[in-house]
């Protein structure tokens, strides 16, 4: 079998913007063949795959595909405007560098705008995309024009990079989760009720696609795996209390969902049983997919289950090996106890 | 075209009862069912050449406006947005609340501190109508009544003008298909409610009609005024039909956006792309509602939308309007749907 490390690296490194998720769907699905059931891809570009169980009862566990990005919006004599799409910072741009959904890929560099000192530095420190602009180092415009149109989507131009137990990469949010669920539906066998595993496109725009998912599958239970904030790093912010190596963390509450009360208990319950660490997680902002399942149709039980992450959003974004693997274990001893 | 009836109709968010009737009784005859649903929505279906596949174009019948939170002593009104309305476009502006004519006043230059430049806070802007006291107001005006800005429609040269462009524009555009003849597939024209409050009709459409494709039909910000460098200009008036490739909260599907570009340029039709994100459509509603279903927005480039008054080109109207034809008469949208 293919080694989780592997796994990341491809899912990480694949190109797939919120919008754009086909490339990222077709790894997905590949890395997944003969371990399902059956699968199929929905209207809006969500890819279901399921296992069927011994009993009656549906278990829906959710990673969005979808990464931020930008879009290019104006195309000057040889420099772009991008915006962003999904939560993109400008500040992580500046010397991170983009790559354009182009084949074969171009590379642009990110500057500021600023007609003095004094303009320059008042930009850098209100930065915005207005003040941004990216030199795609084409040399003239006729060149420009051929490798790069207004509608271009990019993303952070980053590498997976692995190093002592860590991953580090961009678009670990939540390509982890997808490699999370791969790994999960590889070693599940025979399992006790159903589980469907939702890839989902635009997450980060909008919680597009889980809206839909959860409308057609109707499950019992809904589990969103994505990342979270990590914050065991120099004077990090004092309100949270994630870190790596502690385990998936069991989220209660973020700024979009409060998780179902029910669910939380049987995942600690499940991780105690077993011996898997875990934390709890309370997130004071962002938030998952599970708000979608939580409120569509007559509302699904939902929670989400995260993978602690430093730098969540930036080019280079750090999770443990280990808390991975154990969030995997969790999900696996999950589904056969889930209502009991 | 009904852009010139369409615009002088009352109709904010909320208050759609007369532009739903207008339509309503234009179209009648070519629907082969029409309804109004629980939201108010009116939906008509035409059957297409085929009918395998069903085809949802949508345009909003809600404009922004003003609706009375207060009733002075003085016998002033105090008036609260509703919708996006920039308060400060409509300073010395005249308006309707019924059959009651008012104006939006505030102190004369005469009587400002000299460089004034700040604008009355929201609660600081007043409707005045001429009533000499609280009690005279009130037998005239209710709470919650709708004000209502009072431009006439306008033909002159190569534009329109006139207010509610955003989005009669696209309702126009709906009814000129809709009586145009036969579409390709089965098709809802859905005329919708509440829009500028926060895409609140769109949301049930998708449930009533299952379609395989849903375009928007939208009246789009200009952005092209001499404040703004070019680089942010939103889209230009002239170079005819916006195409959106991402909006806040959705990314337009990849197959139905390159179907409406490719569409647009096979058939010679100048186009545009719509150049900044910010700002939803219906488009986000419907992707995200019920099974979901793929999302396009096509949209007439519009100065000064938002505003009492607003500005269009007469061929982007129709240019907008050609390329609706080949999408949905014609049948072009069929390279857009999935599965």
């Amino acid at each position: 079998m293919e080694k989780l490390r592997d796994l990341v690296k491809k899912f990480t490194e694949v190109a797939g913007p919120s919008g754009r998720e086909e490339e990222i769907r077709e790894a997905i699905l590949r890395s997944l063949d003969g371990y399902v059931d059956g699968y199929r891809v929905d209207k809006v570009g969500n890819l279901i795959v399921w296992k069927n169980g011994r009993e009656n009862k549906k278990i829906l566990f959710d990673a969005h595909m979808d990464e931020i990005g930008v879009v290019v919006t104006h195309v000057d004599e040889v420099f772009l405007r991008v915006e962003p799409i999904g939560g993109m910072s400008p500040r992580y741009l500046l010397g991170t560098g983009i790559r354009f959904l182009v084949d074969p890929p171009v590379y642009g560099v990110v500057g500021v705008e600023g007609e003095s000192i004094e303009e320059y530095n008042k930009n850098l420190k209100e930065l915005s995309f207005d003040k941004i602009y990216v030199d795609v180092c084409a040399s003239s415009k006729e060149e420009l024009k051929e490798r790069i149109k207004i509608g271009t989507f990019g993303v952070y131009d980053s590498r997976f990079r692995e190093s002592a137990g860590r991953y580090v990469s961009k678009a670990m949010d939540d390509r982890i989760g997808c490699a999370v669920l791969v790994q999960f539906m590889r070693e599940l066998v025979d399992p006790r009720y159903t589980v469907y595993c939702v890839f989902s496109m635009q997450e980060e725009t909008g919680l597009v696609g889980a809206s839909v998912a959860a409308y057609d599958l109707q499950p019992d239970v809904a589990i969103a795996v994505d990342v979270t904030a990590s914050v065991d790093t120099p004077k990090a912010n004092k309100r949270m209390a994630m870190k790596l190596d502690a385990g998936p963390a069991i989220k209660v509450m973020d700024r979009a969902s409060i998780s179902d009360r029910g669910v939380v208990d049987k995942l600690i319950e499940v991780a105690e049983r077993h011996g898997i660490p875990h934390q709890m997680e309370v997130l004071i902002l962002g938030g998952t997919n599970a708000a979608a399942y939580q409120r569509t149709r007559s509302g699904i039980p939902s929670a989400t289950v995260s993978i602690p992450t430093r730098y969540v959003h930036s080019p280079h974004e750090v999770v443990s090996e280990n808390d991975v693997l154990n969030t995997v274990k969790l999900l696996k001893h999950y589904v056969e106890e889930a209502f009991d | 075209m009904y852009l010139k009836e369409l615009s002088e109709l009352s109709g904010i968010s909320g208050d759609e009862g007369e532009v739903r009737d207008f339509i309503k009784s234009h179209m009648a005859s070519y629907a082969d069912e029409m309804w109004v649903d629980n939201v108010g929505n009116l939906l008509i279906l035409k059957k297409g050449r085929e009918s395998d596949k069903k085809v949802l174009i949508a345009a909003h019948m809600d404009e922004v406006g003003m609706m009375v939170v207060r009733i002075n002593e003085d016998g002033t009104l105090g008036v609260a947005p509703v919708g996006g309305l920039d308060m400060r476009v409509c300073l010395g502006k005249r308006v309707r609340i019924g059959d009651v004519h008012g104006v939006i006043g505030y102190k004369a230059i005469h009587l400002q501190k000299k460089m004034e430049d700040k604008f009355p806070a929201r609660r600081d802007v007043k409707v005045f109508c001429g009533f000499k006291n609280k009690d005279e107001a009130a037998e005239n005006v209710k709470l919650g009544d709708y004000v209502y800005f009072t431009t006439t429609f306008e033909e002159k040269g190569e534009y329109f003008s006139g207010k509610a462009f955003d989005d009669r524009g696209g309702c126009s555009i709906l009814m000129d298909l809709l009586s145009s003849g036969e579409p390709a597939y089965d098709t809802i024209f859905a005329f919708l409610v509440q829009e500028e409050t926060g895409l609140r009709g769109s949301s049930v459409v998708v449930e009533q009609v299952k379609p395989d494709v849903a375009i928007v039909v939208e009246t789009t910000t200009a952005g092209d005024v001499p404040e703004l460098e070019e680089y942010r200009w939103a889209t230009h008036l002239g170079d005819g039909p916006a195409v959106t490739f991402a909006h806040r909260g959705y990314v337009v599907d990849p197959r139905v956006f390159q179907t409406i570009v490719e569409t647009a340029e096979k058939a010679g039709i100048r186009y545009q792309y719509k150049r900044r994100t910010a700002g939803g459509t219906d488009a986000f509603r419907f992707a995200r509602s019920a099974y979901g279903v793929p999302a396009g927005v096509v949209s007439i480039p519009c100065r000064y939308i938002h505003s009492p008054v607003s500005l269009m080109r007469k061929d982007d109207y129709h240019e907008t309007l050609k390329l609706m034809q080949l999408l949905v008469m014609k049948g072009e949208v069929k390279k857009a749907w999935r599965n």
